[in-house]
This record gives C-alpha cells, structure tokens and sequence, in this order.
C-alpha cells in the first residue's frame, strides 16, 4: 500500500519570553518530515488547524513548507477532536508534534484522535520511514534507548521535539502559500468534556503533597534531633579482590550488568 | 550579666573534701524504633488503582511518589492497589501499597500497547477503582495513561499534574505561563517530585501476580526490539551507569578502561576537571552537569554538597573511597573503603573473568 494522503496537524506557539504569536516548533518538525515523506511517495499533503485563520503564526507553516493550510474554525466549545476527524476519515497517515505549547499542552490529542478514528497511535517518534505496507518508526526514550515499531497503515505519529529534522524557513513561500477557512459543519460537535479549569498566572510554585502527620510535641522534638538512617552498607575489610566481589554483586543483585 | 551555674552538675569530692566538676558524655538520646502504624488493616471494596512499569525489577522513584499520593489520598475505607507491569522484587509497603498486584508479562521492554490496554481495561472493569493514578514519564507510563483516558472515555482526566490534594489537582497551560486547577479527576497522571514519600504510616503491600488474561488476535504494532547508544556517544545527562572520578583517581588509563568494561559514561568532579584530568563537559555538580544514571560508580569522591546535588536523581550510588567519614560515604548505597586503584583493578579483572564464563556458558 502507498501512502496517498499525509495530514500534518499544526497547532500555534508563542514565543516563551515576549508572548509573540509564532509556529510550535514540535508541529514544525511533524510538517517537515511530513514533507518529505509526500516528497518521496507523491502523496497529497494537507496541513491542518484547528482555530482562527487569522493568527499570524499559521505564516511561519508556510514560510517552512506547507502550500496551503486547512483551517477548520472552532468555536470556545468545540470538540477539537470530532472536527478533525470528521476531515481526517480517508487519510494514510497522521502526523503532529508530541506536546502543544498554548492551550492545554496536555499531549492527549494524538491518542484521542486515533481512538476516535480507531487506528494505531505511537509517540514520542524520531523517525519515519515506509517499508513495504507498514511504517517502521523509532521511538525515543530516556537514558540513550531507542526503539523501533513496525506499525499497520492508516496511523497517527506524534513526532518528539528532539527527532533530527533540519527545519527550512523562506520568506518567498510564506508569501506564495494560502491560507484558507474550511466551511463550519452545519451540526457543531459540542465538546463532551465536562473539566472546568480556574485559570491563574503562574506566579507561584506548586505545592507539594504530604501526608498530614499529628504528633505531639514530644514526638515532633524527637524526630527534629533523629533521622531517619539512610546510609548504606560500608565495607571495611577484606583485601582489594573481595572488595570489588562486594561491588560486583551488589551491580548483580540490583540487576545493574548483565554478565 | 552572670551566667548561673548548675549546683547540681556532675562532681565527685576529692582527697581534700573539694568538689570537682567531671566530665560526661550527654545522656544518650537514643529514641527506640518505633513500628509505623498501618494505614488501614480492612479489607476493602472502595480502591484507587496506581499503574506502573518496573524496571529491572524495581520502580523508579517517579513511580513511588505516586504509590505514595495515593495512599496520602485515599481515606480510611479505600485500599490503594498497586498495579506493577514487568517483574517486582521490591517491597512497597513504605509507599503505602495495601495491595500489590505484579503482571510480569507486561514489562516495558517490549511495546505491547494493545495487551497492556485490554488487560488493564478489564480489570478496571472487574474492581472498579474509584481512582487512577500514573506517573507521567517517558518510560511508558505516560503513554500508556494517555491510551487508558481515551479508551476510558467516560472519565475525567488531568495530564502533567503538577500539585494535588483532596480537593484539587493544578496543571501547568499555555506554555507554562498559566496554572490550571480543576478538581481531583478520576485519571491523573502525575509529574516526578510533586509529592513527598515520607509517610507516617506504612501497608501491607499484600502481593499477588495475575496471569494475564486477555490475548490478542490481531496487533497493529510490531516490536522490532530496543536498542541503547553506545555509552560514549550519549549525553551524560542521559547515561544510565556513570564511572566517575575525583581527587583520588591517580590513574585515568585503569579508570577509563573500568568504565569500557561496564560499558559506561565517564564523569568527573570538579577537583579531577581542574586538575586537566577530564574535560569541562564531563564535571558533574553544581557547576556541572545533574544526572540520573541507575547506577553511579563514585571513584575517590569525597562528596561536596555541589557535587551530591549533582547526584541527587541517581538510584544506586556505589562509592570507593579511602576515608570512611567522607560525605559521599553517607549518600552512598554502599560504600567500599580502601585503595581507589587497587579496587579497580580487580574490578576489571573480576568483571573479565564473569565476561569470560558467560560466554563459555553461552556456546
């Protein structure tokens, strides 16, 4: 099977210090492997937003390489995720950055999406590349481990901030590319989810949660002059040869080496 | 102003009949053990669930803090069941586990998305946890917590939760600019260091393993198995198992060579960094670098508080050193006490020799 349609979901960004509207850098990377995986498998590339047409950011999308974006308007309490996939029914592939940065940046768009049209979602993706009639991606983990997914076609790929893709800004295409509204369905899907937020400025840090204690005051005197004892075993004797042994099966035992 | 001195201090009466002060030891303040209380000994039907992969046989810290938050939040008539993906060798009764259900079959090493989502599913189905939590990270758990809140549609959930109590939980939005609260949702998946692990009391941490129960027909995904960096190509943020080196390392050949036979990163204190033993990038402390490796050899580390907050996210800490008052000694899981050199050395031999066996053992 070849990929015949590629959707790029792009959401807005702004910039972290002087608020000003700009491209999210996690989409601009989904968009640029977008890109060039439509390059090499002629396929059809839509660039999809889900907001106002009129935010300047949408301007950077074209200016790294999308011809045209699709806007679908939202209203305050739109159900992002059934106006996406009502578009995205027909799509191979799916491709959006892991985390938002405006909004909710809750990184749950992806996994809802693909529940919704009912196909296989991987995250966190540094690569991607078709073989034969699946889509060989590698996943990024902590610690330098990395891992590779076969996954069947029609998917959803969350691409990580750290894949390896060089983005390309020019200002003449920003100029030659089109933005243009798609029409508001006629039944509008009222969001389902009841979550009311109180939103503050984020003056403050987060407190942390602890678990309430009721000591007297005896009890709270003594545990300011006691610890609690959180060394480790020390080892004094034995020569150099039992001591590495000491060393060697503590790495054993904790699972640590293999050998 | 005169100091009052105390009439009644230790003396004894001399030869000639005059009192002499002597000196004692402070009357020894030791405060006997005392046995935590367990939160709650009933065996109950009301639980919140908490879902987490081990690894390598035990839960990370991340994990642990969230075990810990919800038995800080569940009250007296609620269990807290801890759901363990992958093999346990550890004990979670200090978290506050009441129980601990282990499905091994489940580890993190391999992607099973689909299986870990039934069998998680169905015994959601069957216990009907009042709430879920799950550490928010990137080894699995947070991607397995975003597939259980769209396939369990119906229920409220918060990502990257910030700060929680009883009445609410916070997310940082917009980019951080912004902090969002909401009441406590019944999905909540939890970011690392919001919630302290000191407990007043501890659990029983009954244990039980499940089978899993539920087997695929058809799989979407296909596991082309994990593969690591090389240790000397990854960032020292990001190694797993550091050979570090301070003012007592004389040797770096036989350091540099422990640390290829372990396969790991090499670091440094500021000290041996100085001394043009290592590069800058390579000085781990305050000034340096902060690391999170699994495992930290500390070679000749005696341990500034700059460098042991550099330290602070390790989860083994093995330190060799000569002086066994040394700081590092304290924050060490085990400490070896002797020649830095000499230690290494047999370690290299030692490690060979097991190298060796193994693939005897192999072919």
């Amino acid at each position: 099977m070849n990929i015949k349609r590629i959707a790029v979901l792009v959401s807005t960004g702004r910039h972290p210090t002087s608020g000003v509207p700009r491209h999210c850098r996690n989409d601009s990377l989904a968009l640029t492997i977008g890109i060039d995986l439509s390059h090499s498998d002629a396929a059809k590339l839509d660039v999809l937003h889900a907001g106002n047409a009129n935010n300047p950011a949408l301007m950077d999308y074209l200016a790294l390489g999308a011809d045209q974006i699709s806007v679908i308007p939202t209203e305050p309490d739109t159900d992002i995720v059934d106006s996406l996939a009502e578009r995205l029914g027909d799509t191979d592939l799916i491709l959006t950055g892991s985390r938002a940065e405006n909004d909710q940046d809750s990184g749950l768009l992806p996994y809802l999406l693909a529940e919704k049209l009912n196909i296989p979602i991987v995250a966190n993706v540094l690569e991607v590349r078709q073989i034969g009639d699946k889509l060989e991606v590698l996943q990024f983990f902590p610690k330098g481990k990395r891992r590779r997914v076969a996954v069947n076609l029609p998917a959803v790929i969350a691409i990580h901030p750290l894949a390896a893709v060089e983005l390309r800004f020019a200002y003449a295409r920003q100029l030659q590319g089109k933005i243009h509204s798609l029409s508001t369905p006629v039944d509008r899907n009222q969001a389902t989810s009841i979550m009311q937020w109180q939103i503050q400025q984020a003056t403050r840090k987060p407190n942390k949660l602890k678990a309430q204690e009721n000591l007297t005051g005896h009890e709270r005197l003594l545990s300011a002059i006691t610890s609690e004892n959180k060394g480790g075993t020390v080892v004094n004797d034995g020569n150099s040869v039992e001591k590495a042994q000491v060393i060697l099966s503590y790495l054993r035992e904790h699972q640590l080496i293999t050998f | 102003m005169t100091t009052r001195i105390n009439p009644n201090r230790p003396s004894k009466i001399a030869a000639a009949g005059l009192k002499r002060i002597v000196l004692t030891a402070p009357t020894n303040l030791q405060v006997p053990h005392q046995q935590k209380p367990v939160r709650t000994k009933k065996n109950l039907n009301a639980s919140y669930l908490v879902i987490a992969h081990s690894e390598r046989g035990t839960l990370c810290d991340h994990a642990l803090q969230t075990i810990a938050a919800a038995a800080i939040l569940a009250d007296a008539e609620t269990n807290v069941l801890a759901l363990i993906l992958g093999e346990l060798t550890e004990d979670l009764a200090n978290v506050g586990a009441d129980q601990v259900m282990v499905m091994p079959e489940l580890d993190f090493e391999h992607f099973q998305p689909e299986l870990e989502l039934a069998n998680i599913s169905a015994l959601i189905e069957s216990i009907q946890p009042l709430r879920i939590f799950i550490p928010d990270n990137h080894t699995g758990d947070g991607d397995l917590g975003r597939r259980l809140i769209a396939h369990q549609k119906t229920k409220t959930a918060v990502t990257q939760v910030v700060e929680m109590d009883v009445g609410h939980v916070a997310t940082y939005q917009a980019g951080g600019t912004s902090i969002a609260q909401t009441a406590l949702p019944e999905i909540t998946l939890l970011v690392a260091n919001t919630v302290d692990t000191h407990l007043p009391f501890t659990a029983l941490a009954q244990r039980s393993n499940q089978a899993i129960s539920n087997q695929l027909t058809s799989n979407s995904y296909q596991d082309l198995g994990m593969q690591t960096i090389a240790a000397t190509e990854i960032a020292l943020e990001e190694a797993d198992f550091i050979v570090s080196a301070g003012n007592g390392v004389q040797n770096v050949a036989t350091l540099e060579s422990l640390a290829h036979t372990l396969e790991a990163s090499i670091g440094a204190s500021r000290v041996a960094v100085d001394d043009g033993k290592f590069s800058r990038d390579k000085q781990i402390g305050a000034s340096g670098k902060t690391v999170s490796a699994s495992a930290y050899l500390a070679i000749g580390i005696s341990g500034a508080v700059q460098h042991l907050q550099g330290i602070k996210d390790c989860r083994h800490v093995i330190a060799i050193n000569t002086d066994a008052s040394a700081p590092m000694v304290k924050r060490a899981d085990l400490s070896v006490i002797g020649d830095a050199e000499e230690i290494m050395s047999a370690l290299i031999t030692l490690i060979a020799e097991a190298k060796s066996a193994n693939l005897k053992v192999a072919a």
